[in-house]
């Protein structure tokens, strides 16, 4: 590893976005495109009885219209694959895809589509269904309940107790670009341009849904517009009715969603209840943590976020006991948002948290290092790294904490109340396996091909800059293809797990491809380097050199003479065996401004720092921060998705009314990237996508309190909490 | 029933190219750019004027162009994020967007500057001190969800004392 803080390169396709050019998959231009739309059942539960297609198909324009009278039988997979039978889970369930020559044409007819209901009986709630919540097989990738210790004893027995409810609401990712598709056939060979996080595991579904060899299918994705887990899995089932209808019609077809569609058809982050109890010693060392989640799930599907991951591992205690459980509503299915599971239960902890601080007569940070864990209790394993306290040290000295005044309400300017809050971040580090190749030409212009995704996180720069760094050669020489099936397997782009799988693969392919030149040099008699000792050589800035300085030759000199090019692919995966608990750690710290008339609240200020091991490009990954602190607002302040609970429809499915962080909303930032080095994980990368979100709404929810005294534990902070 | 619309022909300049088009009497102004120029710099996001992906310039003046019917565009000039460089050149405002790092996904880039264009010329020579603060309420029409705003208005900020 040369640096644990890298270059602060532009983002390598910025010039395409800021132009317009880059294309992304809904807008690749197709000869005979035909258009799709989907028309989606009114009801929360029941069965199709009857629908009318006849006088749709004769209209004009029209080519084919699927229901699932006429779609095409999908084998059985882990999803609820659409227009297989007549049961509607959910509202907004698709009941027919219309197929025409226009989208102005397809929208119109699917609106029109006449389709009679039995209804049935429906849960709109969790509260609704309560009686019935179950353990699902998992929480997110961690296991549903732990249990260490004896928690109901210590609680029993500790001097002080915090037992709260909080809740979390229904939020939808709303990336800004509409999921979309374009599948084309050619014979038994399809390709498909989706909105997508992962081409390969689109290729694996593809194949999978229509009994083709996996070299069959081909799945594009250059740009994406941004995922936050909306651009998973949960999108299947919509992309292969695209497929179907490209194969039915023997055209290439385009499906893409409305906003609406966007809250009902790619997942969500489902609502949840959350029972926290904390028991503490009067000195504030935490004694018990109980964490008990309820969580909304689909009829047909089970999905819990890691609610509890945070009170698990973030803090030492010695009894500790978390579980997950779900209630099947006729909603839409929950799946991963970004900050899967902490985003949410860190809210509770972090505010419990805060309480018990309050109610010891404690500075929150001090509460907090008091319990400090020096190793992942939970799992039993040393911390890879943990960087927590550092970060409280660093934010806590940005933000100016020392000055916070401990009473409530005791800052004002003019008659707003100035509060400051604080809390801690985690998000576990995951990886994949990953291939990169990394290819160099006779002009010495380098290409590193890794068949992942960039959605906004900056992929296509970092894999450059890898790439430049480990072989030696100037960024700008560095080109990148990636979103393509036909490229080197590469990482899904979620879990903040992509860079710390393709990283170690592409450095492994750079350093080869490095030897393999110099080899190629000292084999070469045409070259000043001939006959050198390759050990005594090394690439820097585009030229083979040696060490001592007094030979070299440029590797444009050297290819051009040799004739061809060279490449090398290699491929990096998980550890099998894992010796150390890996996590980013990081501390947050908010200052809002409240109109005690009005209950408006505004965050004015928020400091991060954050231990995230190796930092690959410091500008990229302080905009990439910044973004998961943006969430964090949405999350503590704006995102509510609401379901009317008599028709069991969402209310506000469009960006008018689900309100998301504005312009207007944005606070001052400042983020710190705390330099880490851990020697345990593979080139050094945990991956910040997630972390910065984590902590957000209790930090604010804490600087609420400590401007109003008003203890906010139901999500989004409104301005009804204040009346 | 019939789901074809009447058509209207009508002429517009777009970036700086006239166009007669005969287009759908029900077709937005975004559906013409991206069906019949292939113009798909301008984005859709929400299809209801409510997130500015979508702006473009239309006389100077920032419009969601998905709130605005193509056929009533007769004789109007627009400009989309297509034309805003020149000659192989970028315009300040987007060398500043990549200086800045203010994007990331990219989706909503160009509407972003398309309203800071707007935004620039609607405010004038004289208004050229206008605070950060104004410039976040006059560009909160235009939604991202990356999260880059800060790094937008400081390309703004940047851009403000060199416009084309």
């Amino acid at each position: 590893m040369d640096t644990l803080m890298g270059q602060e390169a532009p983002r390598l396709e910025a010039s395409l976005k800021v132009t317009g050019a880059a294309r992304y998959p809904g807008e690749m231009p197709m000869d005979g495109l035909l258009h799709a739309a989907l028309a989606t059942a009114p009801i929360p539960h029941g069965r199709v009885l009857r629908i009318d297609t006849a006088k749709a198909r004769a209209l004009s324009g029209v080519v084919t219209i699927l229901t699932h009278e006429n779609a095409d039988r999908l084998p059985p997979t882990e999803y609820l694959m659409l227009l297989q039978d007549p049961i509607i889970h959910h509202a907004g369930q698709p009941v027919a895809l219309v197929v025409a020559e226009t989208a102005a044409i397809a929208r119109r007819v699917a609106a029109s589509i006449d389709a009679t209901y039995e209804e049935l009986p429906a849960v709109t709630s969790i509260a609704q269904g309560l009686a019935d919540a179950f353990a699902p097989k998992s929480a997110g990738r961690a296991p549903t309940d732990s249990r260490r210790g004896d928690p109901e004893r210590a609680l029993a027995a500790a001097d002080i107790v915090i037992d709260r409810h909080y809740t979390t609401p229904v939020n939808n990712h709303n990336p800004m670009e509409l999921n979309a598709a374009i599948a084309s056939w050619e014979g038994e060979e399809v390709t498909v341009h989706s909105t997508t996080q992962s081409v390969f595991g689109t290729r694996r579904i593809v194949a999978h849904c229509f009994g083709l060899p996996i070299d069959r299918v081909r799945v594009i994705a250059r740009h994406v517009g941004g995922g936050f887990g909306g651009k998973t899995y949960g999108w299947f089932p919509c992309l292969m009715l695209c497929v179907m209808a490209a194969r039915r019609t023997g055209r290439p077809v385009k499906l893409e969603l409305t906003r609406p569609q966007m809250f009902t058809l790619v997942g969500r982050r489902q609502d949840s209840l959350q029972h926290l109890r904390l028991g503490a010693t009067r000195d504030g060392r935490l004694t018990a943590i109980v964490h008990d989640t309820i969580a909304q799930t689909s009829p047909f599907g089970d999905y819990a976020d890691a609610n509890g991951g945070s009170a698990r591992s973030l803090y030492a205690c010695p009894n500790v006991a978390t579980t997950h459980r779900l209630v099947r509503v006729n909603a839409p299915q929950p799946k991963p948002m970004r900050g899967p599971g902490l985003g949410t239960g860190s809210f509770a902890l972090e505010t419990a948290m805060d309480e018990l601080a309050e109610a010891l007569d404690l500075d929150p940070v001090e509460l907090r290092l008091r319990n400090y864990a020096d190793r992942d209790q939970n799992e039993g394993l040393p911390w890879s790294s943990n960087g927590l306290r550092d970060c409280y040290r660093v934010a806590a000295s940005a933000f100016g904490w020392e000055k916070r005044p401990r009473g409530i309400g005791t800052m004002r300017e003019g008659h707003h109340r100035i509060g400051w809050g604080m809390a801690a971040s985690s998000f576990p580090v995951f990886r994949m396996a990953s291939q990169a190749c990394v290819a160099i030409g006779r002009d010495a212009r380098v290409v590193v091909r890794c068949g992942t995704q960039d959605i906004g996180t900056g992929t296509y720069t970092v894999l450059a800059q890898l790439a430049a760094q480990t072989l030696g050669v100037p960024f700008a020489q560095v080109a990148v293809e990636l979103g393509d099936t036909l490229l080197p397997e590469g990482p899904y782009s979620g879990a903040h797990l992509a860079t710390a799988s393709f990283t170690p693969a592409v450095e492994e392919a750079a350093r080869t491809l490095r030897d393999r030149l110099i080899e190629r040099a000292v084999a070469d008699p045409l070259s000043a380097l001939y006959g050198a000792p390759a050990d005594q050589l090394t690439i820097d800035d585009g030229l083979i050199r040696s060490v001592a300085g007094n030979r070299s030759e440029k590797l444009a000199d050297l290819l051009a003479r040799s004739g061809d090019g060279l490449e090398a692919t290699a491929g990096a995966q998980p550890d099998d065996k894992v010796t150390h608990s890996a996590s980013g750690f990081g501390a947050v710290f908010a200052e809002v401004r409240v109109d005690p008339e009005l209950g408006e609240v505004r965050v004015t200020r928020l400091t991060g720092a954050y231990a995230a091991g190796r930092v690959l490009n410091p500008l990229l990954a302080k905009s990439q921060h910044v973004g998961g602190l943006v969430w964090g607002i949405g999350l503590a302040l704006h995102e509510a998705t609401v379901m009317d609970r008599r028709l069991g429809r969402i209310v506000n499915d469009n960006l008018a009314d689900y309100l998301i962080p504005v312009h207007a909303d944005m606070p001052r930032f400042d983020v710190h990237l705390v330099p880490e080095d851990d020697p345990h994980l593979a080139s050094g990368i945990k991956g910040i996508g997630m972390l910065s979100i984590v902590g957000v709404a209790a930090a604010i929810a804490n600087a609420v309190y400590h401007a109003t005294g008003r203890r906010i534990r139901d999500l989004p902070i409104r301005l009804e909490h204040f009346l | 029933m019939s789901m074809q619309d009447e058509t209207i022909e009508i002429g517009l300049t777009v970036n700086g190219r006239s166009h007669r088009l005969a287009v759908p009497a029900s077709a937005t102004l975004l559906d013409v750019l991206h069906d019949f120029l292939a113009l798909t710099g301008t984005k859709k996001g929400c299809d209801m004027g409510s997130c500015g992906a979508c702006t473009v310039l239309l006389d100077g003046r920032r419009v969601n162009a998905c709130l605005a019917l193509a056929a009533q565009q007769e004789g109007r000039e627009i400009l989309t994020i297509e034309g805003v460089a020149r000659e192989g050149a970028l315009h300040p405002l987007q060398a500043a967007f990549i200086a800045r790092d203010a994007l990331q996904c990219g989706y909503c880039t160009p509407g972003q500057i398309m309203s800071a264009l707007g935004l620039i010329a609607e405010g004038g020579a004289q208004n050229r001190a206008i605070g950060e603060a104004e410039i976040r309420e006059n560009m909160s029409g235009n939604l991202c969800r990356c999260g880059a705003y800060a790094n937008i208005v400081s390309a703004i900020v940047d851009a403000w004392s060199s416009p084309a």
